[in-house]
């Protein structure tokens, strides 16, 4: 499914913060991406859905055979990849709706579709908010426009339970929300996953764990992916932090 | 004194004259001399003094002996209606009476002539409502002029906004007198331009009493070779405590083509007030269509979700009427 080798990228002024990610993600699993802050966790997330901030300067990444890197920004998503950034662009004046019946009808322009018909698009989107238990206030405001912190993650689950991708990468997700909404989240996620599909998720916490199961859990630290291991390594890290990796 | 004796005394417009200095004055034809369709009359037509105009633009229609047209609401009333004068040259009197309120909008000369020039001499009266609109989309005329003399009584309302993307050149000008307690006086003006369309826009707004409003707020989209400026003039007496006025303008460049030019002005003769100005000029936000991208929607349609949204936002604040339905139509 999504192939990564080898991938090293950069920012305009040359440095470096990818230095060779190689992470190999199969249909049904979920990865879970750890490590400290500056490690590149946010990078590798933008630099695969191709962010025009960083330089590749080595690798592949490839989506089911097809090559990302040498594809638009859009045709990337067109081809099943989403990610969720840290912190969800504001687009005042872009009416959250709008967008996503944008988004979904070029994506089944870019698959050779028909348009999906306006009331098709609302009962799709009625019942994606149902899920993430969203009232009718993300309709009129513009996209993530004076959303608070917790309300664009939930925006950002409806755009990728409606885009209905074969790869999402989720930067930390979980940051911003309370209790409740980290639980409805966790659910919505855990509700669009299926065995055709993968999940990254980078996180910080072992909680947003406790409600999606990974697969395997990766230590990213200076721009490379340092340890690999089950369920059992992000327990560990929330445990003993990171140090001890190093040591070891 | 006559317009004719007045606007011979200015002469032609020349760029060292600071109510044109953005203004390209060498597309002006010579009105003064006897060549050309749109030349002076012989005799002047109206008898009021226009000793203290200074603007040549607001004299040209008097002195082409424009067709005049006035119009009255009296104390009280609504109306909704539109208003066009059908000839290169036009003057229209509009009479708003006290707490009446009226919306109308300006529709575009279809006469194809070197110039076009219309007047507008607006008096609202105490607690009065007008907005007042234009748009012209596709009328290309070659060189317009459009001058508001515009005086409001207290507690007035005046919502003034346009939007102009067609090709050609043009200059608005207003001349707005905030002369009773209260009188809010708001101006919106979008321009989507580009070939190489030169639009101008030169407002003086005189808070002549306490308690006064104003707003000054213009968004370009400019591409290709397009040209906007906006010269704002606002002057605060020395009586007018309280008095908030504010300017923005907003500029979006979409190549490397396109300029804008921004002058603001502000004379304030008196300390318990609040004034400002800002002028932001960039290209379409990267972070923005990074994210529009990123969720499948090709550029050249990001790109214009974005210069859409950026140019509806400067309408949103309109009230619900006639004016802020059409605006956003036309977006």
């Amino acid at each position: 499914m999504l192939s990564i080798k080898n991938l090293k990228a950069s920012i305009e002024d040359g440095t470096q913060i990818l230095k060779g990610i190689n992470l190999e993600v199969k249909p049904g699993e979920v990865h879970a991406i750890m490590g400290p802050n500056g490690s590149g966790k946010s990078t590798l997330s933008k630099v695969i859905a191709g962010h025009p901030a960083y330089t590749v300067n080595d690798g592949s990444v490839t989506l089911d055979g097809k090559d990302l890197l040498s594809m638009e920004i859009c045709d990337r998503a067109n081809s099943g990849l989403f990610i969720s950034t840290q912190y969800p662009t504001e687009i005042p004046g872009v009416n959250n709706v709008e967008f996503l019946q944008m988004a979904l009808n070029s994506k089944r322009a870019y698959q050779g579709l028909e348009p999906l018909a306006d009331a098709d698009f609302k009962k799709l989107c009625e019942e994606k908010m149902a899920m993430l238990e969203m009232d009718d206030r993300y309709r009129d405001r513009g996209v993530n426009d004076g959303f608070s912190g917790g309300e664009k993650k939930r925006n950002e689950i409806l755009q990728m339970a409606i885009l209905d991708p074969k790869v999402s990468f989720l930067d930390e997700t979980d940051s911003g929300l309370d209790i409740d909404a980290l639980r409805i989240v966790a659910h919505g996620i855990n509700q669009i996953m299926s065995p055709e599909k993968a999940v990254i998720l980078v996180t910080h916490y072992q909680r947003l764990l406790d409600y999606i199961k990974p697969t395997y859990v990766h230590v990213l630290r200076h721009g490379k992916i340092i340890l690999s291991g089950g369920p059992e390594l992000a327990l560990k890290l929330e445990e003993q932090g990171y140090d001890w990796i190093e040591e070891n | 004194m006559d317009a004719i004796t007045r606007i011979k005394q200015l002469g032609m417009p020349r760029r060292n004259n600071e109510l044109w200095t953005f203004f390209p004055v060498n597309k002006i034809p010579n009105i003064l001399s006897a060549d050309g369709n749109c030349r002076i009359a012989d005799e002047c037509s109206s008898s009021e003094d226009f000793a203290n105009e200074d603007d040549f633009a607001a004299l040209l229609p008097i002195v082409c002996n424009a067709r005049e047209l006035v119009k009255t609401i009296d104390d009280g009333e609504n109306e909704m209606a539109m208003l066009k004068c059908n000839n290169d040259f036009g003057r229209t009197v509009l009479n708003v009476g006290k707490n009446a309120k009226a919306s109308f909008e300006i529709l575009d000369n279809k006469v194809m002539h070197e110039i076009c020039a219309e007047r507008f001499d607006i008096n609202v009266a105490e607690g009065a409502e007008l907005e007042i609109f234009f748009a012209n989309p596709a009328n290309d005329l070659p060189l317009t002029f459009r001058h508001f003399d515009i005086k409001q009584a207290a507690h007035s309302t005046v919502h003034f906004a346009n939007v102009l993307q067609d090709a050609g050149i043009g200059r608005i000008s207003a001349r707005v007198e905030l002369n009773g307690e209260g009188a809010n006086f708001d101006y919106r003006s979008l321009n989507i331009l580009k070939g190489t369309a030169s639009k101008h826009q030169r407002l003086t707004i005189l808070h002549n009493a306490p308690e006064t409003v104003s707003t000054q707020f213009v968004r370009n989209i400019l591409d290709e070779n397009a040209y906007a400026s906006y010269d704002g003039h606002v002057v605060v007496g020395n009586s007018c405590s309280k008095v908030n006025s504010s300017q923005l303008v907003n500029t979006i460049l979409l190549s490397d083509g396109p300029s804008v030019s921004v002058k603001p002005v502000l004379k304030i003769y008196h300390d318990d007030v609040e004034c400002t100005h800002g002028n932001t000029v960039g290209e379409l936000d990267k972070d923005q269509m990074f994210y529009l991208t990123s969720r499948g929607i090709p550029s050249d349609k990001a790109r214009a979700m974005l210069t859409k949204a950026f140019a509806k936002e400067l309408f949103l604040e309109l009230p619900e009427g006639p004016a802020k339905k059409r605006l956003m139509q036309v977006i």
